[in-house]
């Protein structure tokens, strides 16, 4: 055997040994077994991601303007939190607005978004790739961050919980192709899946009825169908709804109310639990 | 022996690209995308080192890349180590230029890899269609013209941690 073959075939068998090992993190990851031994790299890259993050966004603000309009800033910064939280605080009486009309015989109350105890955590990363929308956050399981937990920032829904190691969590923006959850219609109190669109696609809502009559405008809301989110928490607000009279359903456009690309700070909602309604699924 | 030694710096230069990556790239975008830099990395590794440790080098940055992606682990490893591999054979049959040649085979490399992580990112339930209209010409594009500079860097490192022997 020359050289060439010999080096040929250490190329090929290398080749194959590590193809099959990808092939075997991807079943040994789909089936839940990686998660622990991953956490032990995951939890210092993204102690040194959270410092990096901290610098990058020192850096941008220096990038962005001349330090003395720091003050300006700030005064901005304050404004803007209370802008969003006027804004939340319009969606949800929007939203009691909604329900007051349709259960004003029925109700005497307003219902709203229950109290829940949150956590505040920072985004130190993004996702590796660019289709896949999901962030990093520098609170994990040391923090009682757990799977499935959802996760707003003070303007509404963010995502969802997807991975966790001591000290940050993977979250599933809900703009993620792979993201499906329950909703609701403010107004017309339309209920169906809201489906991410991935990177560049929009929010929508599929299979509404048609007996409902869509607004655009209307504010929509977790569901709480199906157990994984606490009802009425703010998505966003329908922005087009394509209606076709000779289909059997309509699909309704949402705009977010999140600002995916600038989001900074977040809420993990902790004291919320999950229902498995898997058993109910089950036929035995 | 270089291999390994080859190896023992593959290993935290990726740790260092994938922070870059994921921290500090995404609030810099270009065109709305950011480049992949452990996957150029390793690319100009292969168009310098030879195919064996290139695949290698692929390996570990799509290996390190795969954990802070919530996608499936494995996919980027594998599919950079597909596109690194078919570039360094199409390389093999290439005339030797150091300018046009690295970038073609970022072209050609990204094409591939772009296209098979949306075939792998299908299998798990990913709109095919969405992934690669997500990011695919963009980061063409930036792959293309960024590893010029990326594959000059790594040429000097190289020359300068295993220089050529001098023959008499």
């Amino acid at each position: 055997m020359n050289l060439n073959e010999a080096q040929r075939r250490i190329r090929w068998v290398t080749f194959a040994v590590l193809a099959i090992l990808a092939m075997l993190l991807t079943v040994l990851d789909r089936t839940g077994n990686l998660d622990t031994a991953f956490a032990v790299i995951r939890d210092p890259m993204a102690s040194i991601m959270g410092w990096t993050s901290e610098r990058t966004n020192d850096l941008e603000d220096v990038l962005e303007g001349p330090r003395d309009l720091e003050t300006a800033r700030s005064e901005i910064a304050q404004l803007q939190e209370r802008i969003d939280k006027l804004e939340r605080e319009n969606e949800e009486l929007r939203e009691i607005e909604g329900e007051y009309q349709l259960l004003l015989d029925l109700f005497n109350r307003a219902r709203q978004a229950p109290d829940y105890q949150r956590l505040t955590g920072s985004v130190i990363g993004q996702d590796s790739i660019q289709a896949v929308r999901s962030i990093i956050i520098d609170k994990g399981s040391a923090d009682d961050v757990r799977v499935g937990m959802p996760v707003e920032s003070s303007r509404g829904l963010v995502g969802q919980v997807f991975r966790t190691t001591p000290n940050s969590s993977q979250v599933v923006l809900i703009t993620d192709s792979s993201s499906a959850i329950p909703a609701r219609l403010g107004t017309s109190r339309a209920t169906g899946i809201l489906s991410g669109g991935g990177v560049g696609g929009s929010l929508t809502i599929d299979w509404i009825d048609l007996k409902h009559q869509l607004e655009v405008g209307e504010v929509v809301l977790t569901s709480g169908l199906g157990g994984r989110f606490p009802q009425d928490l703010v998505i966003g607000r329908v922005i087009d709804v394509d209606r076709r009279e000779a289909e059997l359903f309509q699909r309704a456009v949402v705009q977010p109310a999140v600002d995916f690309e600038s989001l900074e700070v977040l809420f993990v909602i902790t004291d919320f639990e999950p229902v498995d309604t898997e058993i109910f699924s089950e036929t035995e | 022996m270089m291999i390994s030694s080859s190896i023992i710096l593959a290993v935290p230069l990726m740790l260092i690209l994938t922070v870059l990556q994921t921290a500090v790239l995404p609030y810099f975008p270009l065109f709305g995308v950011t480049p992949s830099l452990p996957f150029l990395v390793a690319l100009s590794w292969a168009v310098l080192r030879g195919v064996n440790e290139g695949v290698v080098w692929a390996f570990i940055a799509g290996f390190f890349m795969d954990l802070f992606t919530a996608a499936p682990v494995g996919g980027l490893a594998l599919t950079y180590m597909i596109s690194v591999l078919a570039a360094s054979l199409i390389n093999d049959r290439l005339p030797t230029n150091r300018f046009i040649i690295p970038m073609l085979l970022a072209a050609i490399a990204t094409v591939i890899q772009q296209l098979l992580y949306a075939i792998y990112l299908g299998i798990f339930g990913y709109s095919i269609v969405q992934v690669i209209a997500a990011s695919f010409l963009p980061t063409v594009l930036l792959n293309t013209f960024l590893i010029m500079p990326i594959y000059w860097m790594l040429y000097f490192i190289q020359r300068a941690v295993w220089p050529k022997p001098i023959e008499v």
